[in-house]
């Protein structure tokens, strides 16, 4: 399976491959959440608490090690993030990064919360990193899935995620799944 | 995958048979409106997608009308899982970050919240549709001695007749009983919601009485609850009741009355005295009828037998006089009245000619629950009068606009198209069937073993037998390959008589395939005819080998070959010059003790050149079998 998930729950690691470039990764959270997986040093309710995750450098962020030629990789696994723009697109498309516009940071922890959601749901039936797409108001979750499960069960864990997370963020949400055989390996390495 | 052709898998020799050769013109002039024209192309339906429901991939898509239901079924019952979840933990989904609010993300309240004995508390439970809660809430009430109001004993009242004293069965929970009660009954009357029975003296009726006033809302709601549940006698008794206290009627007491009054009468010019009784009432009262007074009308007439063909058009008169405008669902009942029976007479089939003229162009949105069974008795006049022209004016109907959701849910659909599909193989030449079945399949229509019975059909009359091996990957992705009698009609066209070599190599494996659709299907039964087509395909196309295999096959199923078989068979042996398979063969028409060894077996020294061991076995065999019988 990924190498993604090896880490523990406490230190957060963006999977979208926009990675900053800063050592540490601080960031405020304005109320407790309802969804907080990670250590928080927290005062009473109601008080800006300070969240700090361990450090992942950015030498070592989204890279899989060269191992002895056995380890298949996918095409987005293989290549690092320096390579974005270059020989790999994104995996989560929005506005936010633009000039004038706010919301990163929400967008990014919904984006991390509805990966983490399609990989237990549809567990083990992944064959790549799932890519999400804003479009105004509607969120579009693209996944690539592995032929595991009868085409019913997929179609029930479809309806059931896109009505759970639409009533979660308020906001239409669709899933558009492909489904393929194995795994579509790019190099060994 | 078999043939994954385009977007959808299906044969493309379907699509064009001529492989012309391209030639490029030098100069292409297109007309002024050529970009207007493609545009408007693309808004009819795309027959090659998918429905839109379904994900668009191959391995998520269905095949089967069976698939199709499970897999929107599927679909349905996760997002009611999901709402299960979202509302019976509303503390992590009130979290309300949508500008403006959108009401229908936020999770809505299922748990009672008040637990007093107010009226409150009342009509709380009333809203959350919870029955029995509010019954015993009411009986509280009465009991502490608070007077409830009476616009809430009218919404209860309604409530109790409308789920007729039971609590409907909520998402996500199932009374284990009545889930069983409601699926034997469905597997009876194939109905979606289980049919309850009125019981006597339930909570409706004890409230009723209770009641010091009542009033015309109060009545409507019994009335029609009795007719909703079956309780026909006794809403009529309430009727008379409600006449005796002089309470004024309304129209939707009437509606119910009129549609039970052929439960309560036998005999036609009864029910048709009593319909023309209560229409009286209801001019006396002055109500003004409504579209539903009419239709309920017209379908108590279908119960009037011979009545019914004097009456239903005076009825439709008097709607036109009064200005409401006729449903599908009186044309429904019309058509169900004046072509009752398959012998009516010629003049009858102007009614429906008639009735395409006026309605041409129209369209129409559904209001009355019947309009959906319009199309699909149209397309079955049409059907039993081998009407093709009217046929094709029916399906322009359902092209027109949104009429097609008038077609109804997936078992009318698939009655609707297999009609028209039927009407067309029968009466139609084999190319137009073709591009109806290009169209149609699988996009509108997922069709039956029946449906595949009349293509085969259309293709044999025509002689289109080339297009055979595609229909039979057509069967394989459809599923339809349980069906052994359907198994041996194709067989049959395809052993029927010799064709060109190609199609006969790809008869060949098309019958290997069969073949092996027969090994691995249980349940599945070989008959000599389907043996025997298989054999004699595998023998023009020159797989001896594997004919061979097929005659051994006969004796582990106890199926006896025909003479002819044997014969040919004989014969590509001499041409193959295969002289030990012919003794061997004489030798198995033994074992099977037909009448003809003795003829194989002389036929078989004649022909071959046979060394003196197999001369000796033939001449035994032939001599036991003794002289062919006159």
């Amino acid at each position: 399976m990924f190498k993604i998930f090896n880490k523990p729950l406490k230190c957060s690691l963006f999977f979208s491959a926009h990675i900053t470039n800063v050592k540490w990764s601080v960031y405020l959270l304005p109320l407790q959440s309802s969804f907080a997986w990670s250590s928080l040093l927290s005062g009473p309710i109601g008080s800006r608490s300070l969240h700090v995750t361990a450090v992942c450098c950015k030498n070592r962020a989204a890279r899989i090690r060269v191992g002895k030629g056995e380890k298949p990789l996918t095409y987005e696994q293989a290549y690092h993030p320096h390579h974005i723009a270059h020989h790999k697109g994104w995996l989560s498309q929005h506005t936010s990064n633009l000039k004038g516009e706010d919301g990163a940071a929400e967008r990014t922890i919904e984006d991390v919360f509805i990966r983490r959601f399609m990989f237990g749901t549809f567990h083990g039936c992944l064959a790549d990193e799932i890519v999400i797409k804003r479009r105004g108001n509607l969120l579009i979750v693209c996944a690539l899935m592995l032929q595991k499960l009868p085409p019913q069960k997929f179609y029930f864990l479809t309806g059931y995620s896109e009505v759970l997370l639409s009533h979660f963020y308020k906001c239409p949400v669709k899933l558009e799944i492909q489904t393929l055989q194995d795994k579509h390996v790019y190099k060994y390495i | 995958m078999h043939s994954l052709c385009g977007a959808f898998g299906w044969t493309p020799a379907v699509h064009q048979q001529a492989k012309e050769s391209v030639i490029l013109p030098r100069k292409k002039a297109w007309s002024k409106e050529a970009v207007l024209e493609t545009l408007a192309s693309t808004l009819n339906r795309d027959s090659t997608a998918y429905p839109y429901q379904f994900q668009d991939d191959p391995y998520l898509s269905p095949r089967t009308a069976t698939e199709f239901k499970l897999y929107s079924l599927a679909q349905d019952s996760g997002r009611s899982a999901a709402r299960y979840f979202v509302n019976n933990h509303p503390k992590f989904f009130t979290k309300d970050f949508a500008e403006p609010h959108i009401p229908c993300l936020m999770p809505e309240t299922v748990s009672l919240l008040l637990e007093e004995v107010s009226e409150e508390a009342l009509k709380e439970r009333i809203t959350l549709r919870k029955v029995t809660a509010a019954v015993d809430m009411y009986d509280q009430l009465l009991q502490t001695g608070t007077a409830v109001s009476m616009e809430t004993t009218h919404e209860l009242l309604d409530l109790i007749c409308l789920y007729c004293d039971r609590n409907p069965v909520q998402e996500g929970e199932a009374g284990a009983e009545e889930e069983k009660e409601g699926r034997r009954m469905t597997s009876r009357r194939g109905a979606d919601v289980p049919r309850l029975s009125w019981t006597e003296n339930n909570n409706a009726e004890r409230i009723f009485y209770l009641l010091p006033e009542r009033d015309t809302r109060c009545y409507s709601a019994v009335i029609r609850g009795m007719v909703k549940h079956g309780a026909y006698a006794k809403a009529f008794s309430v009727y008379s009741d409600m006449l005796n206290n002089r309470t004024p009627g309304d129209v939707h007491i009437f509606n119910a009355l009129i549609s039970a009054a052929p439960e309560v009468r036998d005999g036609y010019s009864e029910r048709w005295d009593l319909i023309s009784e209560l229409l009286n009432h209801m001019k006396q009262q002055e109500i003004h009828p409504n579209l539903l007074t009419f239709n309920s009308v017209l379908k108590s007439l279908r119960q009037c037998g011979s009545l019914a063909r004097s009456y239903s058009p005076q009825t439709l008169n008097e709607m036109k006089a009064l200005g409401i405008a006729p449903s599908l669902a009186s044309y429904d009942h019309i058509l169900a009245v004046f072509y009752k029976s398959v012998s009516s007479g010629p003049s009858n089939s102007d009614v429906l000619q008639n009735l395409m003229t006026e309605l041409e162009g129209q369209s129409f949105t559904c209001v009355d629950p019947d309009d959906v069974l319009f199309f699909s008795s149209a397309m079955k006049v049409c059907l039993d009068n081998k009407d093709l022209e009217l046929g094709y004016r029916v399906q322009s109907l359902v092209e027109v606009g949104e009429n097609w959701r008038l077609l109804g849910d997936s078992v009318q659909l698939s009655i609707y198209y297999g009609r028209f599909f039927n009407l067309l193989c029968m009466m139609e030449d084999v190319d137009v069937v073709l591009r109806w079945y290009k169209q149609m399949v699988p996009s509108l229509y997922y069709p039956n073993a029946q449906g595949m019975k009349h293509l085969l059909q259309a293709l044999d009359t025509d002689g289109r037998l080339d297009l055979l091996p595609d229909i039979w990957t057509d069967m394989k992705t459809l599923g339809l390959y349980n069906r052994a009698d359907l198994l041996e009609q194709l067989l049959g066209l395809m052993a029927g008589e010799e064709h060109s070599p190609e199609l006969q190599e790809a008869f060949a494996v098309c019958a290997l395939d069969v073949k092996s659709v027969f090994e691995e299907k249980a349940g599945l039964e070989w008959s000599a005819s389907s043996l025997s087509h298989v054999t004699t395909l595998l023998l023009r196309a020159s797989k001896a080998q594997q004919a061979w295999d097929m005659l051994k096959l006969f004796k582990a199923h106890n199926r006896i070959p025909s003479e002819a078989l044997l014969n040919s068979f004989l014969s590509v042996c001499q041409r193959d010059g295969a002289s030990e398979r012919a003794v061997e063969l004489v030798q198995l028409s033994a074992a099977f003790c037909l009448t003809s060894t003795s003829g194989l077996a002389s036929r078989a020294l004649a022909e071959f050149d046979l060394n003196q061991e197999q001369r000796l076995v033939l001449a035994g065999l032939e001599a036991a079998a003794g002289p062919p019988s006159d």
